[in-house]
């Protein structure tokens, strides 16, 4: 029974929902924060009794999500899931007040409803108890953000304190060796997706003699727990591969369910071939989103939704199911959605730290379609104000496109990182974010019949463009 | 191959590669290119010793908490002799935060703890809860035309000179070596340390500058002169951060 506190909650976050909404707000967060200023215990009282899968880590959460979201949609659910992502616990109840009609109302037409939630780190600490989640799904732990977020290290506490307030089924990364510890004391209810060791290839195999002399930052070399350097028999990019500890002998888990692909195929174009494997299956599909940080994130989608039919007892989720469903998303917002304008396209690229950045350039470097690339950086609160982090990126290593756009409240800082990696002057073009959007139509003309402008924003800087779009092209807007 | 060329030990580079320091190495390397200098950049992990007459440039960059406790010991056991010596002899080094602090006497944790350091240079750094986060601006004493450098600070140290160390700059904007004092930095002989990210070297070109000739200078005697070079998208980057640096 919903007490009274949350029933008086709900009705002022639907009144104030409304009200942003006539105001042309997206009304993402708001309603949310006051439902739980008013019932401290909104959370829990609505999510109580549902069926619940949530999805933490650094990198990969909204695709992650949106994957899951989708294969179980296809497969007959009514998915709630964030409204455009908002992730923190705001969001989370904000999701919950607007969810309750539209699931009440696919009840009654005999949809199943379940919960898909994106859980920002640091929130998973404090909500992932009052969730109680079927299945937790833990991407990857990169760095973020340090001055928002602090070190990689406090950010494993609170996904671990999160993942022990809750009973629910753990699915690791079993490559990412510092997302695989969380394992530890929580054995009996922790499984794990990975990459097939034969689709992994040597970390570093294209690169130049630039980038041998500097090789990219990676945020694990070493064993933490006894400071040995890890070895490695395979690696798929970062730090993820088959470690081992010669010291305490900490090594890689064999995943229960893991992806197999041919690795000399390139995995920036659509249409990847995927083998999806488990203890008695091996079942084939396709990477439904172009990138190999996307490999990873079909993977966890995967393995979420298999599990989540074998916790419910649904026949439906099958292997094959969910390999056909999975194989079928479209692209979420930001995230390498492909747009057409006459004869040519735009990509967008949202990358918000450095193993973004480097997985969509490398993405673009070998896209057969790319004909220019745009670079946009704010440092603004939500993107961080730090942009140091785009020189731990490793640029060097990359094929750039020959025409090459900058723009963003930091414009010069990208600028320069561009030129120091080795970039001929005349490739560049770019302007400050005022001009931002004239740069795009100038890059958008530039771009041949048939090709595509890739453009890697970041957070703010997609807010911009993306509204500059909306109104131009438009394009959907990303709260309705 | 070009007449002349540099040596770069990069410390640590797998454990201390964070906020951006590598640009550092990318901005020496860089800018010594234009000016038809070879670099060479040597990585120098755990457990390596420390060659101290194979280097002209020492970086020594900074990281987070846990690989610092990694490194903190080898830095003392394996390499700590061989460093002060070169310190003392006038081998160039740019330390930047942790690397910076490690350089030092100590670092005493919040909880009163002391972590030994190395001892090359006379300062000492004290953890404090509010951690420095933000754009910076500094007036730099060090002799460049243009002295305002700009970085970005994020540190909990608070870090205090001794003896014989001169500050490298004056706070403009920011909090720089510990929030009290105005100083930023530090120089002693030939090693410069400072608390900013961001990356330091590639918008502040004249302090990249200012290194590269102190090691050439060193390496190929006192006449050698750096060419000047085309700054032009150096300014832009410095003026779009100055425009929004607050």
């Amino acid at each position: 029974m919903r007490s009274f506190r949350v029933g008086f909650a709900l009705i002022i976050a639907g009144g104030i929902r409304l009200s942003l909404r006539l105001l042309g707000k997206g009304a993402t967060a708001l309603p949310g924060k006051i439902a739980v200023k008013i019932a401290p215990r909104f959370i829990r009282e609505m999510a109580s009794g549902c069926d619940i899968i949530t999805v933490t880590g650094t990198n990969g959460k909204t695709t992650t999500t949106h994957m899951i979201s989708e294969s179980l949609r296809k497969s007959g659910y009514y998915v709630a899931t964030n409204v455009s992502g908002a992730n923190l616990s705001s969001g989370i109840a904000t999701t919950f007040a607007q969810e309750l009609r539209p699931v009440r109302r696919a009840v009654s037409k005999g949809l199943k409803p379940v919960y898909v939630l994106e859980i920002d780190e640091a929130a998973f600490a404090k909500v992932a108890g009052d969730l109680s989640p079927k299945v937790c799904v833990v991407t990857n732990l990169f760095r973020d953000q340090l001055d928002r977020f602090g070190e990689l290290l406090y950010t494993r506490d609170c996904i671990e304190k999160g993942l022990d307030m809750t009973d629910a089924l753990i699915l690791l990364n079993a490559d990412d060796s510092m997302i695989a510890a969380l394992r530890k004391n929580r054995e009996s209810r922790t499984e794990f997706y990975g990459v097939d060791e034969r689709s992994m290839t040597r970390n570093n195999v294209t690169d130049t003699v630039a980038s041998r002399a500097l090789p990219a930052s990676s945020d694990a070399e070493y064993c933490l727990s006894c400071k040995r350097k890890y070895e490695y028999g395979a690696r798929s990019f970062g730090h993820f591969g088959t470690y081992s500890c010669s010291s305490c002998g900490d090594t890689r888990q064999e995943p229960q369910q893991s992806v197999y692909f041919d690795p000399t195929k390139s995995s920036s174009d659509p249409g990847l071939p995927l083998v999806f494997q488990g203890k008695d299956y091996s079942v084939e599909g396709v990477l439904p989103i172009p990138g190999s940080h996307n490999i990873y994130n079909a993977a966890a989608a995967f393995a979420a939704c298999t599990s989540f039919g074998k916790i419910i007892g649904d026949p439906k989720l099958s292997p094959i199911q969910v390999a056909a469903a999975l194989s079928e998303v479209q692209p979420a917002f930001g995230r390498m959605e492909k747009i057409r304008v006459g004869d040519k396209s735009f990509c967008i690229l949202l990358v918000k730290n450095p193993v973004g950045l480097d997985r969509a350039l490398s993405m673009v470097a070998s896209a057969s379609d790319a004909d220019g690339m745009y670079l946009l950086l704010n440092s603004n609160i939500a993107d961080g104000t730090d942009v140091s982090w785009i020189w731990d990126v490793d640029f060097e290593s990359k094929t750039m496109p020959d025409k090459l756009y900058v723009s963003g409240e930091r414009f010069g800082d990208m600028l320069l990182r561009l030129i120091y990696s080795g970039v001929d002057t005349n490739q560049l073009r770019y302007a400050s974010m005022s001009e931002a959007f004239v740069l795009f139509e100038e890059a958008l003309s530039a771009c041949e019949p048939g090709k595509c402008l890739y453009v890697l924003p970041n957070y703010t800087s997609m807010l911009a463009l993306r509204k500059f779009l909306v109104g131009k092209y438009r394009l959907k807007d990303f709260w309705r | 191959m070009s007449k002349y060329s540099l040596k770069i030990c990069h410390l640590y580079p797998d454990l201390l590669n964070l906020y951006g320091d590598r640009g550092n190495i990318l901005a020496l390397s860089y800018r010594a290119g234009l000016r038809d200098i070879d670099t060479e950049i040597v990585a120098l992990s755990m457990g390596q010793s420390f060659e101290k007459d194979q280097y002209d440039i020492v970086f020594f960059g900074g990281g987070q908490d846990a690989e610092q406790k990694m490194i903190r010991r080898d830095l003392v056991t394996v390499k700590g002799e061989a460093v002060k010596e070169a310190v003392e002899e006038g081998m160039v080094f740019l330390c930047i935060c942790g690397g910076y602090q490690m350089m030092g006497h100590y670092y005493q944790e919040q909880d009163g703890e002391k972590i030994d350091c190395l001892g090359a240079l006379n300062v000492y750094t004290e953890a404090r809860k509010q951690r420095f986060i933000g754009n910076t601006e500094y007036r730099c004493e060090l002799p460049i035309n243009d002295p305002i450098i700009y970085g970005f600070e994020n540190h909990s140290g608070r870090t205090y000179l001794g003896d014989n160390v001169r500050p490298l700059a004056k706070v403009v904007y920011g909090k720089g070596n510990n929030g009290e004092d105005g100083t930023e930095g530090a120089v002693y002989k030939n090693v410069i340390a400072s608390y900013s990210h961001g990356s330091l070297l590639p918008k502040n070109p004249e302090l990249c500058d200012y290194i590269l000739t102190l090691a050439l200078k060193r390496r190929f005697g006192e006449d050698f002169t750096l060419k000047p070079a085309d700054n032009q998208f150096e300014e832009i980057a410095r003026k779009e951060f100055d425009s929004c640096k607050k």
